[in-house]
């Protein structure tokens, strides 16, 4: 069992859903992104999704291409990015994983960056353009190391591959809540609900909604049907902003929002 | 034939796409695979491709530069099909799969403007609804193909992200079809990007090898020694090179943008250069630094300045089907006069680059050698770049 999977089960039984944010590595500094990870997992926060930014970002929208392309002018890199997981190790006791599109970890060379994977704690990997089709050499080359893979699914994806993927995930599914790409909306759609509650008489599995979570009541909405929120963009605007102090509220309160009991 | 199931030519291609993507491009598949047999698309696509656009293209035997040269030299004259350059070959193709399939709304990237202008085109021709993604820094400098999209009745979205060139706006293009991809059709401008679309644009540039064939076979009753043809994405050098595979004394040749030289770091010479990796897609050679991010690329020509190259190349490299060489700006804009003087042809930039490798490689070929040239566009579009940089302007 991986650090992300014991999370889900503890948190089943605290009869919560998993705040799931995501930061990008080296924004606004390699410095500052550390002190936000460890402030957000002080303020309730119990999975970490750690960006290492890309030139070419194609699944994101404008503010994590920003975050992104301001990292990498800021001279962050990979190793970097592994330097800053270490750090973390010491400094916040939640569990954290690296989303990366895939060429970096390509060119890194993947057992290499596997092995790397396990000496700085990240239990988990979110390859954004990694389809299931392509995926089963990295997930082997993972699963040696205890680290999930992290598989996607839309509401728009068939029911027959829908079944493929959920029966082959590991750690949980990161459902991405409607067609388009990161970024804060205001409504969730019917056919993501139904996406859902399907997945759900496949087999059981953690699921996390991601794309497009910015308010309270989208949260109240959807988490009968999840085992969890991830939340990017629309943190990250607040970082952006400056707005750290209603960050940290925002998290405070989305968290106790997620306590089912 | 290639590419299999998975889209692969050989470890190259596939699906490197976000899972919203996946069911759009499955339904493309299909539906390409569907409709592109039908009698009603295909009597449609070569009446449009006749009438319209003025096909088939002359392969003309230039006979002066052959003489210059030493060999014969024969020009596929792509830059003589409507709106100047090989572009229109595809997208005529892919517009009309999009109505067929009930599309309302075609997307597409550009970088010095040529798909762009040639996707407006077709969208106007058949009346669907038009928006061309273009870097900021392309807007800038291509004003007048900016002003022709306009007067077509398309809408061009400056992008800011990024390098604010072709690659970023093709990040952008992805991003709007993730979004829209139930009204909208995005028509990729090269032989680039995840299954199907390096087999689609492929299939649709055939043409320019299908006629090449049938008419070197008229006028030399044999088939030819050598194709030569730019490579950016490769869209028009696939187009020649493919009906030619299985001819394995066809020799293929593929130039590349050397920019200010392959061993600066201004160039386009992906395949040259390159490593293999993943961008916009799929599995190719591309240009990247140590830590796999994507690099800036440059050349004196706009519709060659591109990190990516189309997987098949790819393929055609590493199984030694096809050579690649890169010619500096400098060779290429020696190609652009001497073709231009003893022709009285001004070939894009783009061609320039394979007329110029012609010029100083030209002791590796014999007197009995027959060359065939894709000339994939006009040159009107760069005589003020060349002028300028002449110091004439």
């Amino acid at each position: 069992m991986t650090e992300i999977e014991r999370k889900f089960i503890e948190l089943e039984k605290k009869k919560e859903k998993a705040l799931i944010l995501y930061f990008t590595a080296g924004f606004p500094s390699f410095e500052k992104s550390i002190e936000i990870i460890k402030k957000s997992a002080e303020k309730g926060t119990d999975l970490i999704e750690i960006g290492i930014p890309f030139s070419d970002p194609i699944a994101d929208g404008p503010i994590i291409q920003y975050t992104s392309i301001k990292a990498l002018e800021n001279g962050i890199n990979t190793d970097k990015c592994f330097k800053l997981a270490s750090l973390l190790k010491n400094i916040i006791n939640v569990p954290y994983l690296f989303m990366s599109y895939f060429n970096p970890i390509y060119k890194y060379g993947i057992e290499k960056f596997a092995d790397r994977c396990v000496e700085s704690g990240v239990s988990g990997l979110i390859i954004p353009d990694l389809p299931y089709e392509e995926s089963f050499e990295i997930k082997k080359i993972l699963k040696e190391r205890n680290i999930n893979l992290i598989y996607f699914l839309t509401p728009y994806t068939s029911q027959e591959r829908t079944k493929k993927i959920v029966r082959k995930a590991n750690g949980f599914i990161y459902f991405i809540s409607i067609a388009g790409v990161t970024g804060p909306r205001e409504s969730l759609s019917p056919e993501t609900i139904q996406s859902l509650k399907r997945i759900k008489k496949i087999r059981k599995i953690s699921v996390a909604l991601g794309f497009g979570i910015s308010n309270k009541e989208q949260i109240k909405k959807v988490k009968k049907y999840v085992d969890g929120i991830i939340i990017g963009s629309f943190f990250l605007k607040k970082i952006i902003d400056g707005k750290i102090g209603e960050f940290e509220e925002l998290i405070v309160e989305f968290k106790k929002e997620l306590k089912t009991y | 034939m290639l590419p299999d199931r998975k889209g692969k030519f050989g470890i190259f291609g596939g699906k490197f796409a976000p899972e919203t993507l996946i069911e759009p491009l499955e339904q493309l598949e299909i539906a390409y695979k569907k409709i592109s047999k039908t009698k009603e698309f295909k009597e449609r696509l070569n009446y449009l491709l006749k009438e319209y656009a003025g096909r088939p293209t002359p392969l003309y035997f230039a006979e002066n530069f052959s003489k210059f040269l030493g060999f014969k030299v024969y020009l596929k004259r792509e830059d003589l099909v409507f709106t100047g350059a090989h572009k229109i070959n595809n997208t005529l193709g892919q517009v009309l799969l999009a109505k067929m399939m009930g599309k309302t709304r075609i997307i597409a990237e550009t970088g010095a403007g040529q798909h762009g202008v040639a996707t407006a085109t077709v969208c106007a021709l058949l009346n669907i609804k038009c928006e061309v993604y273009m870097g900021e820094i392309d807007v800038e400098r291509q004003k007048l193909n900016v002003y022709r999209m306009k007067l077509l009745g398309a809408k061009v979205i400056p992008v800011n992200s990024g390098s604010k060139t072709l690659k970023d706006a093709i990040n952008e293009a992805m991003r709007d079809w993730i979004a829209n991809f139930k009204t909208t059709h995005y028509v990729i401008g090269s032989v680039v990007g995840p299954h199907p679309y390096p087999m689609i644009v492929r299939n649709f540039q055939s043409v320019i090898g299908k006629e090449t064939k049938k008419q070197i076979i008229e006028k030399e009753r044999r088939l030819p020694d050598f194709l030569l043809a730019c490579v950016g994405g490769g869209s028009n050098s696939i187009g020649l090179f493919h009906p030619f595979y299985k001819y394995k004394n066809v020799k293929f040749i593929g130039i590349e943008a050397g920019g200010t030289g392959i061993n600066t770091d201004k160039h386009a010479a992906t395949l040259s250069k390159g490593q293999k990796g993943v961008l916009h897609g799929s599995f190719s050679y591309i240009l990247q630094d140590n830590y796999g991010q994507i690099k800036a690329t440059h050349s004196i020509s706009a519709g060659l300045d591109y990190p990516g190259v189309g997987p098949e190349h790819s393929f055609y490299k590493e199984t030694k089907r096809a050579e690649y060489f890169a010619v500096n700006d400098q060779i290429a804009l020696k190609g652009f006069h001497i073709l231009s003087e003893l022709e009285g042809i001004i070939p894009a930039l783009e061609s320039a680059h394979p007329i110029g490798w012609l010029i100083e490689n030209k002791k590796k070929f014999k007197k009995s050698d027959i060359v065939v040239v894709c000339l994939s566009g006009r040159g009107d579009k760069d005589v003020m770049e060349v002028a300028k940089i002449e110091g004439e302007l």
